[in-house]
């Protein structure tokens, strides 16, 4: 039997040309505007919290906000998607390279699970 | 916690000597710096998570002069790998065990199954055996019972069995094998003399033992076992410590000291007073109750199912389908779950397969001084086992199946404080529901059943100590005795240790130190496969590395409408993506639209096809690799990406986060993260197949090697097992090419038989094989019989064939008639092989003429068909007729009288020819030139076509030997080019007969051919009950016969299997090692088959065929000549 896998289809590549009559000079993935729309207000908040005002065109947080989702999107594959990116970048933001120390991750401790041989 | 006494940051820290360090650096250190020494109890796996070694009872060795000294002393067994042995700063001699051990004889409390009970009584005591943890050897598993060392020493003179088990002391002083007598066995090696020690002077020795004797250089590895008992709660408090905490324990108040062992310069130990207050993080699984066979969290409930293992291999694709298809169907009516599916191992439990070979072995081969006995034979038998790392798969599935309300939760949560865990009704409620999934999960294809709680436990723990060693005791699951939820308690030894962005995972077990380094691989990109027919199940491949691993398989499974949905969604995100460009004017890629094709194609298979077409499993499938440090660990998983991509065209991706996938791999837990989901057909799924598994053979005989298709399994062979178990008769066939190893294979399994106490025949008569004889082992109960150079009548084909003894049959009318018919058969076949003798006597022009035949028939019918009668007699026959033809074959069968070879067939049988006495008896022609069957006879020369004749009945005579002892004792007849017996009658009947009669005595015949079309053309392979096959690669309609000999479909490629069997490297000049075959068992099951025999000392080198290795051996192998006298 021939046995394939239909994640092509999901594989896809869906982007954003651009408004109704102007096409966009780059063509980015949907997700890629998603996360830059959730980043321009975080950096605002964040610029707030330091200066107590809020610009009225907030230039600073939309560069950094692109240059924050390009790097996000750097390591997005179809098989990598970009929340795993951002949690993997969140636990281990530390470093880029394997440290030599290690950290010391709780114990998975089963003892206490109570057991019945039996069901009922 | 303070921890004053280790000062300096974790990096300033010197690293720990060795790699096994038992803790991390930072790990907090207790403060009581005397009290570091471990506590035995805590070791729960003596052998630090290996399989134990059985041993069979033998002699005891007079230089063990007590149980303590019989254990291996640290500093001189270097093999033993503990944490603990740092501790005792490199053990020096001095080194005592707390002070505090209760005195006297220590009560072994946790009894360890390793060691057999001494069940032959006195002749055989248990040895300690080096690398694993020697206590065990004073404990008995079975009872309680302790009987003082001494005592049993003591009986030890007297011997019990009469086979001369019982070896001299002297004998075992010597150490035949260093590898199985350790020097760490001998507690005072310097002092004590090399000599035989009686029993007398044995017993001071002993007697101070008995007490705790301060001189006594206590090894501090022995007391794990010895305190044994596991205190429920204590054994999650080990104190392993470093090196670096032992000047402190010097430290220690003197009043130690002097309370027992006066002014003596050693560090006192007090008990280990446990207090594990530690404030380590820990956090539970998500698992709250394990009942019956689900497990419960607080949202979910899972029913786990084992999938018995199935066999794959040189299977007919039809029936490959026809499984895939049945569990496709299985897990298409999972729809709407979440399933589980996980693979473990469980390491081989050598020692409970030895401790079935002796239980079957009623009497092996007497011990011969100076060489490897029967248990050592049995010993380095599992050591190979466990050095070749084999391991048996375990394959659960979980389905996740309740969205649990809130009152059961509720309830749940309430009751668990009151120490019930879940509700009664809830439970009964579930057991109702769970019954679906018995059903569907039964029937042909998976045929899961349901899982005990106790597998969930093992399961649990494996899961938690990722690819660690299990522990030791349990794996021999014959009385590993686990208390439920001891394993559980075990997980709390295992630390996790991650790095950011680290590649791998390190698991430390701080009870026994082992550490881990582990890899998640998740499988990525997967290329269209041809399952049954090009490809392997693509979860089963991994198996092919000869380390283990572990799976885990997450998938929903989605039903028709879900899985359409969701393909619709997606089809219409591509349509629009499509309507963009078109709108911007720009040409949208290709692939969209032939991705948009493939969807609706989908889309309506999903539509119209069957529920099993449509559904979908969508899922995250990882693989664990583990090893012992980082760079192991990465290698192999650089080795297994590599075979995956290159062999099934599978990318395995290594992603981060590595902790969180690791713990992905524990039932219950949650999913790692999003990545690298796979969206597939459950076909796909099926085709997995992870618990797929080639076993061959049966698991009471001899290692003979291990399987090498596409995993590793030890293969074990007993030929008496059809006769004895299955009721089968016991003809097994070996098929090569010549250099396909039958000799070797053939030799090695008379030695192994022989080692067993089976009465071995060899017929070799090329004469390699008499080299066996020569084996120190076994050369006092051996003999070869050279039949070009015996007396006149030994091969006299009257005698040849036994006379039934009316012994062997019933009483009553009804035996007498059996009797009377198998007498009659008797004479029959006597008249035929004679008939056929003589035809092979004469030259071939006459032989063809008709009346040379009735003239034969006619004379032989003259001759009464008894066993006293001769050739000669024949011969008179035809003289006296008074035909000229007659009298002219009876001077033709004089002329061949006069060559020497053929007065073997006139004349009567010496007397006492074979006893029954040896144990291995290989006749052997050495010097007969043997003729190519593929010529025509008129072309042999006179001693080549006498060579037919002669192998005809020396094949006889090898089995006429077995006939002379009794019905029921194990016998064994291996016979090598059986090629000759085509073509005539007589070789028909006795392939049958061999065949027949071998379960009436309890025969193992091995039948060595060059062409497979010899048996076949008998006609007799309905009653083969093991085949193997070697390499054939000359001709392809040989090839076809050998696979219609293994029933094994033909034309399917399996041709070319037979092919590349043993191939060499031809990249390489040196010589190939082993020899693979396809092996099919008496079950019916069909492997390829590495014969790997390398475990016993010397074997491979006499047998070695080859030319070179025979003149290299001519030195120090004896001749043949020698071997005769």
């Amino acid at each position: 039997m021939r046995l394939r896998t239909d994640d092509d289809i999901y594989r896809a590549r869906l982007v954003y040309l651009g408004p109704p009559g102007y096409t966009l000079p780059v063509h980015l993935p949907y997700a890629q505007y998603g996360l830059f729309m959730l980043l321009v207000p975080l950096y605002m908040f964040i610029h707030w919290l330091l200066t107590l005002q809020v610009e009225l065109f907030p230039a600073w947080e939309i560069s950094l906000a692109i240059v924050t989702t390009s790097f996000i999107f750097r390591y997005v594959d179809p098989d990598r998607p970009a929340r795993m990116v951002i949690r993997t970048a969140l636990t281990d933001w530390r470093r880029t390279r394997e440290p030599a120390a290690e950290l010391r991750d709780p114990r998975l401790v089963a003892s206490r699970i109570r057991i019945r041989e039996e069901l009922a | 916690m303070s921890r004053s006494s280790t000062p300096g940051s974790p990096a300033g820290r010197p690293a720990g000597p060795h790699g096994n360090r038992a803790r991390s650096f930072d790990y907090p250190q207790d403060e009581e710096a005397d009290e570091v020494v471990l506590d035995p109890a805590l070791a729960t796996s003596p052998g630090h998570g290996r399989v134990g070694v059985f041993q069979p009872p033998r002699p005891a060795t007079p230089r063990a002069s007590g149980p303590e000294q019989r254990v291996p002393t640290a500093g001189d067994s270097p093999d033993i790998d503990s944490p603990f042995l740092d501790l005792f700063g490199g053990a020096q001699p001095g080194t005592r065990r707390p002070a505090a051990r209760p005195a006297g004889p220590p009560a072994p409390v946790e009894p360890t199954p390793v060691i057999a009970p001494p069940r032959r009584g006195v002749g055989r005591d248990a040895l300690p055996i080096p690398h694993q943890h020697a206590a065990p050897a004073e404990s008995r598993p079975a009872s309680h019972e302790v009987e003082p060392p001494a005592a049993r020493r003591r009986e030890s003179g007297t011997g019990v069995r009469p086979v001369g088990r019982t070896r001299e002391a002297a004998e075992v002083t010597r150490g035949p094998s260093p590898a199985v007598e350790p020097p760490a066995l001998d507690p005072a090696p310097a002092g004590r003399p090399r000599v035989p020690q009686q029993p007398g002077d044995r017993l001071p020795v002993l007697r101070p033992t008995a007490e705790p004797e301060p001189a006594d250089p206590e090894p501090p590895l022995e007391r794990p076992a010895r305190h044994g008992g596991r205190r429920a709660d204590e054994t999650a408090r080990p104190e392993p410590r470093e090196v670096a905490t032992a000047p402190t324990r010097e430290l220690a108040p003197p009043r130690q000291r002097s309370a027992q062992r006066s002014g003596r310069p050693i560090k006192p130990v007090r008990p280990p007073k446990i207090k594990f207050g530690d404030r380590d993080p820990a956090v539970e699984l998500a698992i709250t109750e394990i009942a019956g066979h689900l497990t419960f969290t607080p949202n979910t409930v899972t029913a786990w199912y084992w999938l018995p293992e199935v066999r794959w291999a040189f299977r007919p694709d039809a029936e490959r389908e026809a499984l895939l298809s049945a569990i496709s169907e299985q897990y298409a009516g999972l729809a709407g779950f979440r399933l589980h599916l996980r693979r473990t191992t469980r390491p081989f439990p050598a020692d409970e397969w030895a401790r079935t070979v002796d239980a079957h072995t009623a009497s092996p081969l007497p011990d011969v001084p100076g060489t490897p006995g029967w248990a050592d034979h049995l010993v380095a038998a599992q050591r190979h086992l466990m050095a070749v790392n084999h391991a048996e798969g375990q394959t659960y599935l979980g389905v996740t199946f309740a969205r649990r309300s809130l009152g059961d939760s509720l309830a749940e949560r309430l009751l668990r404080t009151f120490g019930r865990g879940t509700a009664d009704g809830e439970r009964r409620r579930l057991g109702r529901t769970v019954e679906q999934f018995d059903e569907v999960l039964g029937a042909f294809g998976m045929r899961g059943r349901r899982v005990t709680a106790q597998e969930l436990e093992w399961l649990l723990y494996r899961s938690v100590a990722l690819c660690m060693a299990p522990p030791g005791v349990l794996s021999p699951v014959t009385d590993g005795r686990w208390e439920r939820g001891d394993l559980l308690a075990l997980t709390e030894q295992v630390e996790r240790y991650r790095t950011p962005y680290g590649s791998t995972v390190k698991l430390v077990n701080r009870m026994t130190g082992e550490e881990r380094h582990v890899a998640v691989l998740a499988v990525g990109r997967m290329e269209p496969l041809e399952i049954p027919e090009r490809h392997e199940p693509w979860l089963h491949f991994h198996e092919r590395l000869p380390w283990p691993m572990e799976l885990s398989t997450r998938v929903d499974i989605l039903g028709p409408g879900d899985s359409f949905r969701n393909l619709e969604h997606r089809l219409r995100m591509i349509r629009s993506q499509q309507l963009d460009y078109a709108e911007h004017g720009i040409d949208a890629p290709p692939e969209l639209e032939r991705l948009a094709k493939r969807a609706l194609v989908i889309g309506d298979e999903m539509t119209t096809g069957l529920p099993v077409d449509s559904a979908r499993a969508h899922g995250w499938h990882r693989i664990a690799v583990g090893g012992r440090t980082r760079e192991e660990c990465l290698e192999r998983a650089r080795r297994l990406i590599q075979l995956y991509s290159r062999e099934l065209r599978i990318s395995l991706q290594h992603p981060k986060n590595q902790d969180w996938l690791a713990r992905e791999f524990i039932p219950g837990e949650p999913i790692a993260n999003t990545g690298y989901v796979r969206r597939m057909p459950v076909n796909l799924l099926a085709a997995a197949l992870p618990q797929a598994a080639s076993t061959v053979g049966d698991r009471r005989g001899d290692l003979i090697g291990r399987t090498a298709g596409t995993c590793r399994r030890p293969v074990f062979l007993d030929l008496h097992f059809p006769m004895e178990v299955r009721e089968r008769s016991g003809l097994a066939v070996f098929v090569a090419e010549p250099g396909g190893g039958k000799s070797t294979l053939l030799g090695a399994l008379g030695y192994l038989a022989a080692r067993r106490g089976v009465q071995v025949t060899l017929l070799d008569p090329s004469g390699p094989l008499a080299r066996l004889c020569a084996m120190p082992e076994l050369a006092p109960y051996s003999r070869v019989l050279n039949l070009t150079g015996s007396d006149q009548g030994t091969l006299a084909p009257y005698a040849l064939i036994p006379t039934p003894l009316r012994s062997e049959f019933s009483t009553g009318s009804a035996g007498d008639r059996e009797f009377e018919i198998a007498v009659s058969n008797a004479r029959a076949e006597r008249r035929m092989l004679v008939q056929d003798i003589c035809m092979m006597l004469v030259p071939p022009q006459v032989a063809r003429e008709a009346s040379t035949a009735t003239l034969f028939r006619h004379a032989v019918r003259q001759v009464p068909a008894e066993e006293k009668s001769t050739l000669d007699d024949v011969v008179a026959c035809l003289q006296g007729l008074d035909d000229d033809t007659g009298r002219e074959l009876a001077n033709l069968l004089l002329d061949t009288a006069e060559m020497p070879l053929a007065m073997l067939f006139f004349g009567r049988p010496p007397e006492g020819l074979l006893g029954a006495d040896a144990a291995l008896t290989v006749i052997t022609m050495a010097g007969l030139r043997l003729p190519d069957l593929k010529i025509e006879r008129e072309y042999w020369s006179a001693e080549e076509s006498l060579a037919l004749p002669m192998l005809h009945t020396a094949h006889r005579l090898a089995v006429r030997r077995c006939y002379g002892g009794s019905m029921s004792s194990r016998k064994l007849v291996g016979l090598d080019e059986a090629h000759f017996m085509e073509g005539w009658r007589s070789g028909r009947s006795f392939l049958v007969r061999l065949a027949r009669d071998s379960r009436k005595w309890n025969l193992a015949a091995l039948v060595a051919s060059q062409n497979p079309k010899d048996i076949l053309g008998l006609d007799v392979q309905n009653l083969v009950s093991t085949v193997f096959v070697g390499r054939i690669a000359e001709d392809s309609e040989i090839a076809s016969e050998a696979l219609r000999l293994l029933r094994v479909p033909v034309d399917d490629g399996y041709e070319a299997t037979l092919a590349s069997l043993s191939q060499a490297d031809s990249g390489s000049a040196a010589r190939l090692g082993f020899r693979e075959f396809v092996m099919r068992d008496v079950d019916g099951r069909v492997q390829k088959v590495r014969v790997d025999v390398s475990y016993v000392d010397g074997l491979l080198e006499h047998l070695d065929t080859t030319p070179a290795a025979v003149a290299q051996a001519a030195g120090q192998l004896p001749t043949l000549a020698d071997l005769e006298a």
